[in-house]
């Protein structure tokens, strides 16, 4: 460890905390795990206490979901810290072997799951969609950025062909760009991987800046969190799917001819809502398919609960034995006679879907991604 | 303790499809990954591991091209703290035995107390490296070793070996030897993207044929015992029985032949 990485208090303003509490206060794993993220606040002041405080277990039950920061009332980003820390333990070598996997795969593959390259458009073989070249004289529209769970999740896949069914029938020029995509990296910073972001950083923006497009549409909100904001020099406008549907409903590009006559509720993905301030679009979406009945969640957007699929959990197994915070959300969802969960991101459909069967409602509650509601409209 | 590690790199076939080549005696590569041999991951972690508690130095070795100099960064980056990269178009085309001797030519020349190689390799599977490289250095050796334990430093070993059903045969090894170490001795450490690249800084010393002292009747096919003639894919059977029907129906089945066989 050099004495550049160890300058927390700089790094992070801690000494612009004021130990209001707040951030703890808001935190949802705090419901159910150790982390305290004041105390982290107070604690990593004191530079000789830095590698203890990295080899506490509970820094990874952080889901970087950004309720901490958004309520911080002095502006600052309490979960920056847990990441602070958990790269500490990256340059050690000190990780889960889930973990290690995942960034090993990310290193070789460019996706976090272990599966080929040469696979990463399977999902898409019966459809009709056009790879995208390099340097094309023509523009296209929208360049279709896919989430490495998008292509290789068979359950998750299911959103990334409803999204271009979609498209194609709203008559969207877009494109893919094939089997050189990879991972964004946005797990990869928020594990505290910071050298292998640079790399997915550096790699990515060269890529997606060599295409003749308009905008890039990303399918899962922590891709398009990542490139909309933490990438350097990519040229192109970002967008989320809902974005871009809402625009194409609104402009009367994409007709919903086909009635859900059922009860809806959505879940705002942390890394849209809390993080991006999309709220309105997946809401507007989801009430101009004829027959739906929409409902709120009691915790909705700016309050909505985190899912726990985010900052690296999906490689992550927390100790805490308690109920999870997906399992929470199916209950209030019940509560609210909802008998379909929409969601718009891969982590959010896969944590939810697992907690419907833990509960034991999968029967009479689907999870379902806002896209795939939206290809049975068509 | 002086340690050497032999690792290799090799492409990642597990989860892709391999076609063999135009040429017959090769798979298509060119969509596949490539990265560490995975036993030889466990035996950079067991080095790595033993020098963190009794001290010592641990030297890379691979036969590979430039390529390879990936593993070996990784290697480095995890506390190895020097490399050697064996690179000739000579060596094209040799069995384990020619393999184990360019190694054998590099290890001579360095102090030793024990080489660790993987137990065998996911692209030929031999499984003879470890085995021929201490014959021709002359050194006792144990393969599929799933636990070693330093009794004596620099002289004495205890080594588990890892048979059928999970037995340990445990045996007393004199070193200097060689260990080929099988997956799961340990849980290998993750090398980070900023020590990767600080590991790049570390030379990695290249040697030809040439500069191992080796000649012509010991390199490739004419080093070589063996020689490989041709792949073929396996040949698709005709027992296959597919069953059909709802979930219920086909797990009775499926517990009724299990049943009958006397496989259950």
């Amino acid at each position: 460890m050099c004495a550049e990485e160890l300058d927390f208090v700089e790094k992070y303003d801690l000494l612009g905390c004021i130990q209001c509490g707040r951030c703890t206060g808001g935190c949802p794993v705090a419901l159910r795990t150790d982390l305290r993220v004041r105390c982290f606040m107070y604690d990593t002041l004191n530079e000789e206490r830095l590698e203890e405080m990295s080899e506490k277990p509970e820094i990874w039950d952080c889901t970087t979901c950004y309720t901490c920061a958004a309520r911080c009332p002095k502006g600052l980003e309490p979960l920056e810290v847990l990441i602070g820390l958990r790269s500490l333990q990256i340059e050690e070598g000190k990780v889960q072997p889930t973990v290690r996997d995942a960034l090993e795969s990310i290193f070789k593959d460019g996706n976090p799951w272990g599966s080929p390259r040469a696979k990463r458009l399977d999902w898409a073989a019966d459809l009709e969609v056009k790879s995208l070249e390099p340097e094309a004289e023509e523009t296209t529209d929208v360049l279709l950025f896919i989430c490495c769970t998008d292509a290789y999740d068979p359950r998750v896949m299911k959103a990334a062909q409803a999204l271009v069914k979609v498209l194609n029938a709203a008559g969207v020029d877009f494109g893919l760009i094939g089997e050189d995509e990879s991972c964004c990296g946005s797990e990869v910073r928020r594990l505290g991987e910071e050298g292998l972001f640079e790399m997915c950083d550096e790699e990515n923006v060269e890529l997606l800046n060599s295409y003749n497009v308009n905008r890039i549409v990303a399918i899962s909100p922590h891709c398009y969190n990542t490139l909309k904001k933490e990438y350097h020099g990519l040229k192109h406008q970002v967008l989320h799917y809902t974005e871009l549907i809402a625009e194409l409903l609104e402009d009367g590009k994409l007709e919903l001819p086909n009635e859900i006559a059922k009860v809806v509720t959505y879940h705002d993905p942390c890394f849209l809502g809390k993080q991006n301030d999309i709220y309105d679009e997946p809401r507007y979406i989801i009430t101009r398919i004829p027959g739906v009945e929409f409902r709120e969640f009691d915790r909705c957007r700016e309050r909505s609960l985190c899912c726990e699929g985010g900052g690296g959990k999906m490689w992550v197994e927390s100790e805490s034995k308690e109920e999870r915070l997906a399992e929470v959300r199916v209950e209030d969802a019940k509560e609210i006679g909802a008998e379909i969960i929409a969601v718009a991101c891969p982590f959010c459909l896969l944590t939810l879907e697992d907690a419907t069967k833990v509960k034991g409602v999968d029967e009479e509650m689907r999870v379902m991604d806002i896209l795939e509601l939206l290809a049975e409209a068509l | 303790m002086n340690m050497v590690v032999c690792v290799k790199r090799v492409p990642d076939t597990a989860d892709s499809e391999v076609h063999i080549d135009a040429s017959g005696k090769d798979i298509d590569k060119s969509r596949l990954s490539f990265g560490i041999n995975e036993c030889d991951n466990y035996a950079v972690e067991e080095a790595i591991q033993i020098k963190e508690r009794l001290e010592g130095t641990v030297t890379v070795i691979s036969l590979g091209n430039k390529e390879s100099d990936e593993v070996i960064r990784m290697a480095l980056a995890k506390g190895g703290d020097e490399a050697i990269r064996l690179e000739d178009d000579a060596f094209a085309g040799g069995d384990a035995l020619a393999i184990a001797k360019a190694l054998a030519a590099a290890i001579k020349g360095l102090e030793y107390d024990v080489v660790f190689t993987g137990a065998l390799t996911d692209d030929d599977g031999f499984a003879a490296v470890p085995v021929a490289l201490a014959e021709l250095l002359g050194v006792p050796h144990a393969t599929y070793v799933k636990k070693v334990e330093i009794l004596e430093p620099g002289k004495k070993a205890k080594v588990g070996r890892e048979l059928e059903g999970g037995l340990m045969e445990f045996l007393e090894i004199d070193m200097p030897c060689v260990l080929g170490i099988q997956t799961g001795i340990n849980e290998p450490r993750y090398a980070s993207f900023k020590g990767i690249k600080q590991a790049a800084k570390k030379e990695i010393a290249l040697k030809s044929a040439a500069d191992l002292g080796l000649e012509a009747s010991d390199l490739g096919e004419a080093g070589s015992w063996a020689v490989l003639d041709s792949f073929t894919p396996p040949v698709v059977g005709e027992m296959a029985e597919i069953l059909e029907g709802e979930p219920e129906e086909t797990a009775a089945k499926l517990a009724a032949i299990l049943k009958e066989k006397g496989l259950v």
